[in-house]
């Protein structure tokens, strides 16, 4: 069985025949604040149907357009922070520090010279040049770095056969 | 932010970087400080030898005056006996022609000038003419430290080779 509320509604807008409206009635005696409210709801009921609820949109997707606008403008935004258009002294000081920190690092590293890039060896013979007194002899410099040794190589040289005294 | 941390950590780095040596290489005003000059009075000595090197089957050992040498000579020449066939000294003399004899085959015409190089710690800047007999084989130009060998590669002698060696001696 319906609600009651449910019977009163349906009884306001005369859909209750037959069975279900007699004992609605016989409902609606032992409720006579109900039966007052009649003529109320019959009115109401009249109302809302020659006034239908809500106008129909023309630009349904125009108007949410301006209506979420509307919301985003009047949100209140969180405040950024202003971005500097140049760094501040103490920064640019820093800044300066680690740059040099960074330079001398990589000169102590990566450049070679300095003290301990120095041969500290006491051995020093340099060819500047050779000239070989004959077009059939060549002279090359050959530098042995560990066992500091420097050799004017001569090739094309008549060879001397042993029976010749060097020390005459 | 506190500005003095900062300042004080750049002063000392500029510090470092100013206080750090010169590379190589970097021109530098002050004279340098470990270069040997001859006491007043001394002179300097330019000697030299003619080594005959070969490979006999059971090698003697070098002579004192190559005693220094022999090791360094076995490396680079291969061989493993060392004579001295014979040797020159002579005071360095920079305003002439300095002959050394140390063998009659080979003689050496020297022109000696001091040499303002670091690195020749008051070396020598020589020009060298070595000869075989009157043949010149070679003009050699060389800057040489005191105690620092120059060896020359000479002729085929029989088996071995012929090595001349020069030194400056102070």
């Amino acid at each position: 069985m319906k609600p009651f509320e449910e019977q009163f509604t349906a009884w306001v807008d005369g859909q209750l025949t037959g069975a279900e409206l007699a004992d609605f009635e016989k409902q609606l005696a032992e409720h006579p604040e109900a039966a007052a409210e009649k003529d109320g709801a019959l009115k109401l009921g009249k109302l809302l149907r020659e006034h239908p609820t809500v106008p129909p949109l023309g630009n349904p997707e125009f108007f949410n357009h301006q209506l979420m606008q509307r919301i985003a403008a009047e949100t209140p935004r969180p405040v950024e922070k202003k971005r500097a258009f140049f760094w501040s002294l103490p920064r640019l000081a820093w800044a300066g520090a680690a740059c040099l920190a960074i330079t001398l690092a990589l000169f102590q590293t990566t450049i070679p010279g300095g003290a301990k890039h120095i041969d500290k060896s006491n051995y020093f013979a340099q060819v500047v040049e050779n000239w070989p007194g004959n077009p059939n002899v060549s002279a090359s410099t050959v530098y042995s770095a560990d066992d500091n040794v420097t050799v004017v190589w001569l090739d094309g040289l008549d060879y001397i056969p042993a029976t010749y005294a060097l020390n005459k | 932010m506190r500005l003095w941390p900062a300042i004080l950590l750049l002063l000392g780095l500029t510090g470092l970087l100013l206080a750090a040596e010169p590379p190589d290489g970097v021109m530098t005003l002050s004279i340098p400080k470990d270069v040997n000059r001859p006491l007043p009075g001394k002179v300097d000595h330019i000697w030299s030898g003619v080594i005959v090197a070969t490979n006999p089957e059971n090698p003697k050992e070098p002579p004192a005056e190559l005693r220094e040498f022999a090791p360094r000579l076995k490396r680079v020449f291969g061989y493993s006996q060392f004579e001295l066939a014979g040797s020159a000294t002579q005071a360095i003399d920079e305003l002439t022609e300095n002959w050394l004899v140390p063998s009659p085959i080979f003689p050496l015409s020297v022109r000696a000038r001091r040499t303002t190089s670091k690195e020749a710690r008051g070396g020598y800047l020589l020009n060298l003419q070595l000869f075989q007999e009157k043949r010149p084989l070679v003009d050699t130009e060389v800057k040489l430290a005191p105690g620092s060998p120059l060896f020359i590669r000479g002729p085929q002698y029989g088996k071995g080779q012929v090595i001349i060696v020069l030194q400056v001696q102070r």
